[in-house]
């Protein structure tokens, strides 16, 4: 059995009387993609979010390897190992694909505050960023302005970026939205190598992706957990099909 | 490899730096000529450091005159008044100091971004300038006077004689062509790279792992004490410092130049900081109202070039960006 690498114990985070987390515990193991599906507003975005240091939690705690992290600074996060994508596209457009990596791998590797070397000088950083290129399949365009190529390839820059931080565990908050059915498959192939090496927490509204990818999914209902399963058992139990997936056919 | 971005760049600079070198013999000392250019050639390491700042890091500020300001009044206080010191000991002096003013502002500063920051830099400055321009001790609104300028002997050996307006000039162009060096380098830096990280997408940087806050700090601490190194230039040039120097009014100017020559561009502040001078001395002999003219032609120029004369020259050189 693989180990728990993050965890959340009691977690709540509240946007004045809202409660987008309310008392939330979960458990993230490696070498495992872990969804986390959910209605609108059920706040998927916000744990991962909260996860990652952008928001930082009204109450709880999070646990990384076993050791408390919640009073990191947000970017402390990254350092540590976590490392996350984002819903809407957030690169750096005016560099290109390669610079975009490089910019990430930059912060592992050190040296960001040498004012006189050239940055092109240091290949070990641009040796991360062309193979997390590669990993997301963009060695292609690493030359090309990130603002230049597709909508996909930009949502696998994305991937790339957040593998060139050599991170333990990727938060990834919706990888797939507004993709096509084609660009999807390659986003769902790409996870699937993804996952036999990071612990990856996957928030994503492509029920077709998150079945097929899924070792562990979590149901989320208002803020609160309700249900942590493998797919097959998720699928059929009626709890979930009643409070959450309805009727077969209805679109979430 | 090279340090210049693009074409039209390199052929500027080689220009600019060919024809500094020589004009003065063609000006067979003409001292009202050779003062001027060494004026603008001062203001433009002063609009260069702004430009890398706004340009480059995205901080804008209203109260780099300050620094300016500073740089001369540092250097006055400091130095004894009837002895003559060593220059470059005292642009140590001057850099360090100035760098050490601008690390306390910059960490209160900084806290801050946009039109925030426009407005706690222009607060600051404007302190500044009114504690020199109330203080007794320090020559109030008249400011202090510099009776003996520096030498500028290294190990025993001099060179340099700052009384003389060519040796100066030469003086303030290598300052220049020293300062676009510095600002070419750390723009192609390790540093460099989260520079322009930060200032396209903070929030971005910030998820990536840096302490964006530290780098801010650092580019600000470069460019003010530059600044700095502006002012002790102008103060030795005209032999005294007033409170002047820090008005917002330069800030605004210097602002405007960078716009006109290129705004994040480096090299673009010489080509602001001379097209303005150049287009003010020249407008100022036509008509008496040659504020309400100037302001007109930089307004048409600054829409109608939307990267400035670098990005306009870069054009015409086919470039593109």
């Amino acid at each position: 059995m693989s180990q728990t690498i993050l965890e959340a114990e009691n977690l709540c985070k509240f946007w004045g009387g809202l409660k987008a987390l309310n008392e939330l515990n979960i458990q993230f193991k490696d070498n495992q993609l872990h969804s986390i599906v959910g209605p609108n507003g059920a706040g998927k975005s916000t744990l991962l979010n909260t996860l990652c240091g952008a928001y930082p939690a009204t109450s709880g705690v999070i646990l990384y390897h076993g050791k408390p992290i919640t009073n990191l600074k947000s970017y402390e996060f990254c350092r540590a190992g976590i490392g996350r994508s984002f819903q809407k596209t957030n690169i750096f457009h005016n560099a290109t694909c390669l610079e975009n990596c490089c910019i990430a791998a930059q912060q592992r590797i050190g040296g960001s505050f040498n004012l006189f070397r050239k940055r092109s000088k240091n290949r070990q950083i641009t040796e991360i960023a062309r193979s997390a290129l590669e990993q997301a399949g963009l060695s292609a365009r690493a030359d090309i302005r990130a603002a230049e190529v597709s909508y996909g390839e930009q949502r696998q820059l994305e991937i790339a970026m957040v593998l060139a931080t050599s991170p333990k565990v990727l938060l990834l908050d919706e990888p797939m939205a507004g993709m096509g059915h084609e660009e999807s498959q390659t986003i769902i192939s790409l996870l699937k190598e993804l996952k036999k090496r990071y612990c990856i927490v996957l928030v994503e509204h492509d029920m077709d992706a998150v079945f097929e990818l899924s070792d562990l999914m979590t149901v989320m209902v208002d803020g609160q957990h309700l249900i942590t399963d493998t797919v097959d058992n998720i699928r059929n139990n009626p709890l979930v099909q009643d409070a959450y997936l309805g009727n077969d056919d209805e679109v979430f | 490899m090279s340090i210049f971005s693009n074409k039209s760049e390199k052929i500027f600079i080689y220009l600019f730096f060919a024809i500094g070198l020589f004009i003065p013999l063609f000006l067979e000392g003409n001292t009202f000529y050779i003062n001027k250019f060494s004026t603008i050639i001062i203001l433009a390491i002063f609009v260069m450091s702004l430009d890398y700042l706004v340009g480059r890091t995205g901080m804008i500020t209203l109260g780099h005159a300050m620094f300016y300001g500073l740089g001369g009044y540092i250097f006055t206080i400091l130095a004894p008044e009837y002895e003559a010191v060593n220059f470059w000991v005292y642009t140590f002096y001057v850099m360090l100091i100035s760098g050490c003013i601008a690390l306390i502002v910059g960490l209160i500063v900084l806290r801050t971004s946009g039109i925030y920051m426009i407005m706690i830099t222009l607060a600051l400055a404007q302190m500044t300038f009114y504690f020199f321009a109330d203080s007794v001790e320090y020559g109030g609104q008249d400011g202090l006077f510099i009776y003996i300028k520096p030498e500028t002997s290294i190990f025993g050996l001099s060179f340099l004689d700052l009384e003389n307006e060519t040796h100066f000039y030469y003086l303030c162009l290598l300052s220049l062509f020293n300062c676009f060096v510095f600002f070419k380098v750390i723009m192609n830096s390790s540093f460099g790279r989260v520079v322009d990280a930060l200032k396209e997408n903070p929030d971005r940087a910030t998820a990536l792992g840096y302490n964006i806050f530290h780098f801010r700090l650092i580019a600000y601490v470069l460019s003010s004490s530059l600044a700095a190194y502006a002012g002790y230039l102008f103060a030795l040039q005209f032999g005294f410092v007033n409170p002047s120097m820090m008005s917002w009014d330069i800030s605004a100017t210097a602002l405007v130049m960078t716009l006109l020559g290129g705004l994040g561009s480096v090299y673009g502040a010489i080509i602001g900081s001379f097209m303005y001078e150049g287009l003010h001395y020249y407008i100022e002999h036509l008509t008496e109202y040659w504020m309400f003219f100037m302001g007109a032609l930089i307004i048409v120029l600054v829409l109608t070039l939307k990267h400035g004369m670098a990005g306009f020259l870069n054009n015409l050189s086919g470039g593109k960006r």
